[in-house]
């Protein structure tokens, strides 16, 4: 197995765990600050969005709501504090919002941002406020 | 100055902050004098996997070089700096690469052996102080504590407490709806003035880059929080970003020889499109 493929089983065998141990409170849900953001939840009860994240999490379809919630994600980390289980919500959420952007290799279903020239953009600053010889040492 | 180095360490010091190399240098040498020789590793090269992760295979790749090569390079500890590569690693990183190295976050390391680095605080630096602190990363090392206490040490600073807490890790992920990055802003300058307080010390690069311009046609400084300790250590620095981001003309003030070096087409396209954006207040 390659590092890619370990990494998808690394990432499935985690978001079973966490939706096992979900209980779909929907506390997450209310300390989200993304909710109000997101027009597809307006009037979403908190307990459904859940246990469509919960079936999300074990390749099931969640549900428009769901998928909406977990493609909204953006690691705010609020949402961990407010777990009352104690989980690491934050990374389960992460882990849904990767399943839907398709990162597992299903097809995706919502887009995601990426920045292409984040590496050339990188270099070109290091270029500015490196020396050669850091740029050789650090890069 | 430093001590003898008890431990050998890469700094991981991620990859946007190859914008900010003082601060590299000024990390690097805080570490040593607590007692961590450490070599600095980023950008492309050491990547993390998350500019990737909407394609886990080439994620997963990517994470895995990054750790081989810390495994290789001979060092036994890790010192983070990033909050997404710390997380990273602990998440997706570590769990399906073996490691031969501990992975500790820079301020908690600088925390644990803050004894070693009090000594070395002895140029009095005057300002009052709000330390720009975030959800999201406090569970996993607690910056938003530690960051102020070792600035608490610093002759002359006054750390001032405020329950303002910024959403996400660092600035910005909500940044991407209108008006939010905007609105946080707003809110650490309502918190200044609540408090008094004459500095803003960021914790993270994300963060730092986003809020200098805020220093345009206000009475206060916007310095990262490694700065403070460098300032108070007697260390020199520039804050060419900073500088930058705040000059009418931030190529003339780069000037031609180091455009050269950056090359021209990557600058135009890349580089200055951020450094002359408006700022968000």
């Amino acid at each position: 197995m390659n590092a890619g493929s370990s990494l998808i089983a690394h990432m499935r065998q985690n978001a079973a765990r966490l939706a096992a141990a979900c209980t779909a409170c929907g506390a997450c849900y209310r300390a989200c600050p993304m909710v109000p953001e997101t027009a597809t939840l307006t009037g979403a009860d908190a307990r459904s969005v859940m246990a469509g994240i919960r079936d999300l999490l074990i390749d099931g379809p969640g549900g428009e709501a769901a998928v909406a919630f977990a493609g909204a994600c953006t690691r705010s980390g609020i949402c961990t504090p407010a777990c009352p289980e104690l989980l690491d919500a934050a990374f389960m959420m992460r882990l849904a919002n990767l399943r839907v952007r398709g990162a597992l290799g299903d097809p995706p279903l919502v887009r995601g941002r990426h920045d292409p020239g984040w590496s050339a953009r990188v270099k070109a600053f290091a270029r500015l406020t490196m020396s050669e010889q850091e740029q050789a040492e650090w890069l | 100055m430093a001590m003898t180095p008890d431990r050998q360490a890469t700094f991981w010091y991620g990859c946007n902050m190859a914008r900010h190399g003082e601060i590299i240098r000024l990390a690097t040498r805080i570490l040593g004098a607590v007692g961590v020789d450490a070599a600095p590793a980023g950008g492309p090269g050491y990547c993390c996997g998350s500019t990737q992760e909407k394609d886990a295979r080439v994620a997963g790749v990517m994470g895995a070089r990054t750790v081989e090569k810390f495994n290789t390079a001979g060092r036994d500890m890790v010192v983070t700096w990033c909050p997404s590569c710390h997380a990273n690693m602990h998440d997706l990183m570590a769990p399906v690469t073996p490691t031969n190295f501990e992975t500790h976050h820079i301020t908690q390391l600088l925390h644990e052996r803050r004894e070693n680095l009090r000594p070395f605080l002895t140029n009095p630096v005057r300002a009052r102080v709000l330390v720009h602190a975030h959800h999201g990363f406090q569970g996993r090392a607690p910056v938003n504590t530690d960051v102020p206490d070792l600035l608490r040490m610093i002759p002359g600073v006054h750390v001032l407490d405020h329950p303002l807490r910024i959403p996400s890790h660092m600035c910005f992920a909500i940044a991407a709806i209108p008006g939010r990055l905007a609105e946080a802003h707003r809110d650490t300058l309502a918190a200044m003035t609540d408090l008094g307080a004459d500095t803003l010390a960021t914790i993270f690069h994300s963060c730092h880059r986003e809020a200098v311009a805020l220093e345009r046609g206000r009475a206060i400084r916007v310095v990262n929080w490694i700065h403070l300790l460098a300032e108070a250590m007697g260390l020199d620095y520039t804050d060419e970003y900073k500088a930058w981001r705040n000059a009418p003309d931030p190529r003339a003030m780069i000037g031609p020889d180091r455009l050269a070096a950056a090359g021209e087409v990557a600058y135009e396209r890349l580089v200055e499109p951020e450094l002359t954006r408006p700022p968000t207040l």
